[in-house]
């Protein structure tokens, strides 16, 4: 099914994945839609898809689980992970991956200019973030600092 | 999504190195020896061998099994599930911020009725 991009989606390279969007709302409204289960549950997956399973402590260190049912009914492989960064209304950095899998690290970026907001989600792909936590590059001063460092040994 | 997750870790882990990626680009030419691998690259065959194992592991390289002379050959089908992966994902991204902009639109109009009757109540 083509679906035409309406987003800046790019492959920065064959590890990471980067999409943008500008929203014309506060950073506020969409940090929000993205914090509680009652509003994620509103938007998350793709069109037909629902999120009956959606479980989610809200804070550095809490944990989501996520499961998708499909339009025709059938229950996806459940999917969850940690929060590893909140910075109200402006990042949100995450863990995602399925239960017993390697985890990807998502970093939602909001960045407010007027009454635009642009929503950025960068993906950093399992190998590479496993390979950061065997060298014990943990995720003290924010991974964004993290990243910044992983960019440095990738390159 | 239909996608296996630890080969597409594998592939991702193989595509992560310089020297890999330049390997897959010879070979997409033509297959190519060991030897002939080494010559462009000024590393030992020791680390051309690990580079070969790692993307023998992938499924990216096969090798002959002619004893006397085991050509390297490209197997391209891993980066085309990748490639299709990542258009899957991107996919699932477009549709969901599509759900988030109706929804946002939501969230808003509830903001600004509540405020009227806020308002209204005063």
């Amino acid at each position: 099914m083509p679906v035409e991009p309406r987003s800046s989606a790019e492959s920065v390279a064959e590890r990471e994945f980067l999409i943008t969007r500008v929203f014309e709302a506060p950073a506020r409204l969409l940090f929000e839609a993205h914090s509680k289960p009652e509003h994620v549950q509103r938007w998350f997956g793709p069109k037909g898809f629902t999120l009956p399973l959606c479980e989610m402590d809200f804070r550095v260190g809490g944990r989501f689980r996520f499961g998708m049912r499909a339009p025709d009914g059938s229950d996806l492989r459940p999917f969850g992970g940690e929060y590893l960064e909140i910075v109200p209304n402006e990042r949100i950095v995450y863990t995602s991956g399925w239960d017993d899998d390697a985890k990807m690290i998502i970093t939602v970026s909001f960045v407010q200019t007027g009454g635009l907001t642009t929503l950025a989600i960068h993906t950093l792909f399992a190998s590479i973030a496993q390979r950061d936590e065997h060298l014990g590059r943990g995720y003290a001063g924010g991974v964004g600092e993290g990243l910044d460092r992983l960019e440095e040994f990738v390159r | 999504m239909v996608m296996d997750a630890e080969q597409l870790d594998r592939t991702f882990a193989a595509l992560a190195d310089p020297t890999r990626r330049a390997i897959l680009a010879r070979l997409a030419l033509s297959q190519a020896s060991v030897g002939q691998l080494l010559e462009p690259f000024a590393i030992s065959q020791p680390a051309i061998s690990k580079h070969l194992k790692v993307l023998e592991r992938a499924g990216l390289v096969e090798r002959g099994r002619d004893a006397q002379f085991r050509p390297c050959r490209l197997n391209a089908s891993p980066l085309a599930n990748a490639a299709g992966w990542l258009e899957d994902y991107r996919r699932f991204w477009e549709m969901s911020l599509d759900r988030l902009d109706s929804y946002v639109k939501v969230m808003k109009a509830k903001e600004k009725s509540g405020a009227r009757r806020t308002k209204k109540l005063r």
